[in-house]
């Protein structure tokens, strides 16, 4: 019976609840490890605690480009590009997860920063209309209206 | 304003700006190739924590977990929703559902850590997952006339 139930979840589905499981406990274990260390030091054993995964993936990019054709010049030219756009995502991350762990060593609830700090695609949303060029649908702009009042009920 | 809403906002201006520097490299390589560099990223941020920072150790084993399971939890997390992505959900409902991960760290705060909301406080987080929702609702497009 649970066999054929969980045959009928579709695959997407069961990522994306893992994700919301897997990034929800991340809020509670920060707050907990921020009543013991500091941003500096929880970075560190943030990255030690991303390091199996990071290995895992290397492996697996490693195995996927041995099967590529050799890459042109300009396919050469647009990687680059792209990786170094991931490296300054990665930076940005972390030191976004610095200021995220701050903000709960210094008293901030958990409760209330995750909540605060998933308004991101505000400003994703704000800099793709600017920089991008891109169209804000009307529900975005709902979106985008709703986020400054959550900010304001939140900061309260 | 208090600290700690300071560097919330500060957390949420920097992971704000990667939604659109992710989307510059993933415009360029595979998910997959991204996510490695920024890993590496966050090594070498690391690393010039170690160099300049000089911090503070005398750490007791639960908080040393926990720091440990963050980063664990917040990678493969990022890696989960790769693969949601991948396995044929569309975007903007995988991303929605997603959106949904605060309201697991408010259930668990209050249930574990015994954290106490206002009704305000209470009210904003609704409207923040709401508002984090619609945002993810990228507009159709327009189809050619």
């Amino acid at each position: 019976m649970a066999e054929s139930r969980s045959r009928k979840l579709p695959v997407w589905l069961i990522w994306s609840l893992a994700t919301i499981v897997l990034w929800g406990t991340w809020g509670l274990v920060s707050k907990i490890a921020s009543g013991g260390v500091d941003a500096y030091v929880n970075q560190l054993l943030y990255t030690a605690g991303l390091a199996p995964l990071l290995a895992f993936v290397a492996w697996t990019v490693w195995q996927r480009s041995r099967g590529e054709a050799l890459a042109t010049g300009e396919q050469r030219k647009a990687r680059r590009v792209g990786v170094f756009w991931a490296f300054l995502t990665g930076i940005l991350g972390g030191v976004g997860n610095l200021a995220f762990f701050q903000a709960l060593v210094t008293g901030g609830k958990a409760s209330v920063v995750a909540p605060v700090t998933a308004l991101f695609p505000m400003v994703t949303v704000l800099l793709a209309l600017v920089f991008l060029r891109e169209r804000l649908g009307r529900v975005q702009w709902v979106g985008l209206a709703l986020a400054f009042v959550a900010i304001y009920l939140l900061s309260v | 304003m208090h600290a700690w809403l300071g560097f919330a906002f500060l957390a949420l201006i920097l992971w704000g700006i990667t939604g659109v520097t992710q989307k510059l490299s993933t415009n360029r390589i595979s998910s997959e190739r991204s996510f490695l560099w920024f890993c590496w990223a966050m090594v070498a941020l690391s690393a010039v924590v170690l160099l300049v920072a000089h911090p503070h150790w005398g750490l007791g084993r639960t908080v040393v977990l926990c720091a440990i399971a963050g980063g664990a939890l917040n990678g493969l997390g990022a890696w989960t929703s790769f693969r949601a992505l991948e396995s044929g959900g569309k975007a903007s409902i995988v991303i929605s559902l997603i959106s949904l991960y605060p309201l697991l760290t408010v259930v668990l705060a209050v249930i574990l850590l015994g954290e106490r909301l206002t009704w305000m406080q209470s009210a904003g987080a609704v409207v923040a997952i709401t508002a984090a929702i619609l945002l993810s609702l990228e507009p159709a497009p327009r189809a050619e006339a």
